[in-house]
């Protein structure tokens, strides 16, 4: 079909004679340099998540905000100096007693905000790995995959637990994967144990909360059990896949799922669910409150799964999703355990 | 031809009762029969003993999904159930592979048998509670490669495979190999009275030619009949002594040279080919072609296309088709069919794309008439046993993916830059576009060590396409 020849020499200027070359030259084995390159900075595309409604006037909300903040910081330290300050005049011990607290807590706040902004850049590292695993998945490229490799297995560098499944992974990489096999090797050997720990995580949350639901007296209860339930299953996912959220990182992990979980539809498997435990012989005769508890149930294991999705370095594919049905069939004998 | 006839129906007799045995193990056990197909030196014997190796250790075939999961309990090599056919060597030729001064298997000259057992959990919930732990006896066949392309001989009559043969002989690069043989013809009249001692001259003169194909550094796939340059234990059996004629102008006369021939290609025909074809290939589940590319790119153009026609006849043979559970329990058909280029770690790992491609085009002929009558087909790029690594070099300031290996016949490693396949066999139409030079590696030292198995290439996808399945 290419019916035109040419030259071999005028056919590619960069065409290169097969040769040998010189073993002791300057040759470098390929995965072990690759692996040991410079970690992946993790950046993530800037506004990684559009917002699909223009934010109005953000810039105001921003000038309020930080004004505030830094006028309040201002205030504080402006009195505690003064405080130090009178403390001194009164006595020597006294003086240093104070100027020792007030670093103490200005050294305690620095700590805490660094933690905060390490867990937050970790969760953006991970969103990083994320759309890189998705890249060379698709990219069919071969020879970048090694960094990736590298990158999680760093995230997971320090977790004795998963010692066993790093050294397995380390193993079975070699130099004759390509990008979409190494990506796929990550999955196998590491994250699908993960996964399934995970996964147990937040059957047990979600059990939990179904149970509690059911046999707490009061509504305002519930909603404290829920949240802190719900708070507490999403650190403890994301600690598992490497997260290791701080407070702040919690809450917007949090935040992030609960519009997930809104376009997910809770409602429908709100409903599917009343139907189906409403449905059975045996919980047409229960109490709304246990009908409520599986349906809160249901919301932590919604929420336990989005938080896996958001924190796993690679995203599920359409084999390995983990689903609500096997939840969904604990949930739904909780109402024989309760009763 | 009421001898064959008759000889075929007690054939067919035999096979039954032997299929009545085989049916009963099927039924209780999982059995899955594994065609290894190669043109010669494709490395049909060095992938049976890393498919054997590798499924006994189980430690690098991350990809294959039993494995993977943890449900892999153990295999085992266990007595194949044909008797009369030798067992395949696996113990000699791991030891020849793993040793210090480690060597590739020779020629293979006669069939042999393998049967391994794997015992395994099925995967899903129901399976477990109904068998618990469950078994698959996997048989895998090794046979010369020049066997297989006897094959296509069934559908020839001798007039016709004169004809193809003698105009083969006559094209570059053939013709001076022939030489010797087509004079000696070019002197007897097929039609002249038949002679005992003409028939075995012209048989020896065409065997030698034969011969000479194979040696060439051509790497000439296309030799028939097979059993000519690798007898096995028909030595010197008159069913030997033919050769192609020209086709006499009248086809008169009984006793006439080429009615002798004729008689002799038919009795080859059913004695040797349909029998070797009814009793290893005929039963095959499932099939995985090995294709040496990158020798046949090494050879050039001239090899690549006959080795492409050589595949392409040899495959007509087989029966495929998605099979019924009545086919599986009878083995009618082979519903996957995997087709590999072997030898990959030949050439840098980022190449492997390429490699498969390029063999994808090649076949894309077969492929698409084996999935049109209902098979799964599948091209990979893979090696049963990993000789080199992939190293980058720096050339005149370029960075150049390389292979670094051991060459053959030398001791001290080397790093080669084999060139950049191309990924469409049509781009390599004519000598000199992109020279190429492939060179064959040692089997890397001490290759089994810490009790892991053969390094390999894609061994585990390629199980996982094959066996996957069943293992499920």
């Amino acid at each position: 079909m290419t019916g035109r020849t040419r030259e071999p020499g005028s056919r590619d200027p960069d065409y290169i004679q097969p040769m040998e070359l010189d073993p002791r030259g300057n040759v470098i084995v390929v995965p072990d340099e690759r692996a040991s390159g410079p970690l992946p900075s993790g950046e993530p595309v800037e506004g990684e998540t559009p917002d699909p409604v223009p934010a109005p006037r953000r810039w105001a909300v921003r000038l309020l905000v930080g004004s505030a903040a830094v006028l309040v910081a201002l205030a504080v330290g402006y009195d505690t100096v003064d405080l130090v300050r009178r403390a001194f005049e009164t006595s020597m011990v006294l003086g240093i007693g104070a100027a020792a607290l007030a670093a103490g807590t200005v050294v305690g706040a620095f700590g805490l905000l660094a933690g905060e902004l390490r867990s937050l850049r970790r969760l953006r590292q991970i969103d990083g790995l994320r759309a890189d695993a998705e890249h060379l998945r698709t990219a069919g490229t071969h020879g970048e995959a090694e960094r990736y490799a590298g990158a999680v297995a760093s995230l997971y560098r320090d977790r004795s637990d998963l010692a066993v499944q790093l050294t397995s992974l380390k193993d079975h990489l070699s130099d004759a994967h390509d990008d979409r096999e190494v990506v796929r090797m990550v999955d196998l050997q590491l994250l699908q144990d993960i996964d399934r720990r995970a996964y147990q995580l937040v059957l047990r949350a979600s059990r939990d909360t179904a149970i509690a639901t059911a046999l707490s007296p009061a509504a305002l209860l519930d909603v404290a059990i829920v949240l802190w339930r719900n708070l507490k299953l999403v650190r403890e996912v994301a600690s598992l896949y490497g997260a290791r959220p701080g407070y702040v990182g919690g809450l917007k992990l949090l935040r992030r799922m609960l519009g997930n979980i809104a376009i997910a539809g809770v409602a429908e498997s709100g409903n599917h669910l009343v139907a189906e435990a409403l449905g059975s012989t045996l919980a047409a005769s229960l109490s709304a409150r246990v009908g409520q508890g599986v349906i809160n149930g249901l919301l932590t294991a919604r929420v336990g799964l989005t938080a896996m999705h958001l924190c796993r370095p690679l995203a599920y594919d359409e084999t390995n999703r983990p689903s609500l049905k096997r939840i969904r069939r604990e949930l739904l004998s909780v109402p024989k355990q309760v009763l | 031809m009421p001898p064959s006839l008759f000889r075929d129906l007690t054939n067919l007799g035999g096979q039954a009762f032997d299929r009545v045995g085989e049916l009963t193990d099927r039924v209780l056990d999982g059995n899955l029969r594994i065609g290894v197909t190669g043109l010669r030196r494709s490395g049909k014997t060095v992938f049976t003993t890393a498919l054997i190796d590798n499924l006994l250790h189980a430690d690098r075939l991350p990809f294959l999904d039993v494995v993977a999961t943890g449900r892999f309990i153990a295999a085992r090599m266990e007595p194949q159930p044909d008797q009369a056919v030798p067992r395949f060597d696996y113990e000699t030729q791991i030891a020849r592979l793993t040793a210090p001064d480690p060597v590739w298997p020779n020629n293979t000259k006669v069939t042999s048998q393998a049967r391994v057992a794997i015992r395994y959990m099925p995967g899903s919930l129901l399976k477990r509670r109904l068998r618990g732990v469950t078994r698959l006896n996997l048989d895998i066949i090794d046979y010369p490669g020049e066997w297989l392309l006897d094959l296509p001989l069934l559908d020839r009559t001798y007039a016709e495979w004169s004809r193809e043969t003698l105009e083969l002989s006559k094209r570059h690069p053939r013709d001076a190999l022939a030489a010797e043989w087509l004079a000696y013809l070019s002197n007897r009249d097929p039609s002249g009275p038949a002679e005992e001692a003409v028939a075995r001259r012209a048989a020896e003169l065409y065997t030698n030619y034969l011969l000479a194909c194979r040696a060439s550094d051509q790497l000439l796939s296309l030799i028939q009949p097979g059993r000519f340059v690798e007898p096995g234990e028909l030595i010197g059996a008159p069913v030997l002594a033919f050769c192609p004629l020209p086709e006499p102008a009248t086809r008169a006369g009984r006793h006439t040279l080429w009615s002798m021939m004729e008689e002799r290609f038919e009795g080859y025909k059913t004695n040797v080919v349909r029998r070797f074809f009814a009793e290893h290939f005929a039963r095959l589940d499932r099939q995985i072609v090995l294709v040496d590319v990158l020798g046949a790119l090494n050879a050039g153009p001239a090899a690549l296309a006959d080795m492409q026609t050589s595949l392409s006849a040899t495959l007509e043979s087989f029966h495929h088709g998605r099979s019924s559970w009545l086919d599986r329990l009878l083995g009618g058909r082979i519903d996957r069919v995997l087709f590999a280029a072997t030898k990959a770690d030949h050439i840098p790992s980022n190449q492997h794309g390429n490699l498969r491609r390029l063999l994808d085009g090649l076949v894309a002929e077969r492929r698409n008439a084996i999935r049109f009558e209902g098979a799964a087909v599948e091209t990979m790029a893979l090696a049963a046993l990993k000789c080199t690594e992939t190293v980058m070099a720096e050339h005149q300031g370029r960075q150049l993916s390389c292979v670094r290996g051991i060459p053959l016949g030398r001791t001290e490693p080397t790093v080669l830059y084999p060139g950049e396949i191309p990924d469409d066999h049509r781009l390599l139409d004519r000598d000199g576009i992109r020279k190429l030079n492939f060179l064959d590696f040692r089997p890397p030292t001490l290759a089994g060590r810490h009790g892991r198995g053969l390094p390999n290439i894609r061994l585990d996808q390629a199980l996982e396409f094959l066996i996957g399945d069943f293992l499920s």
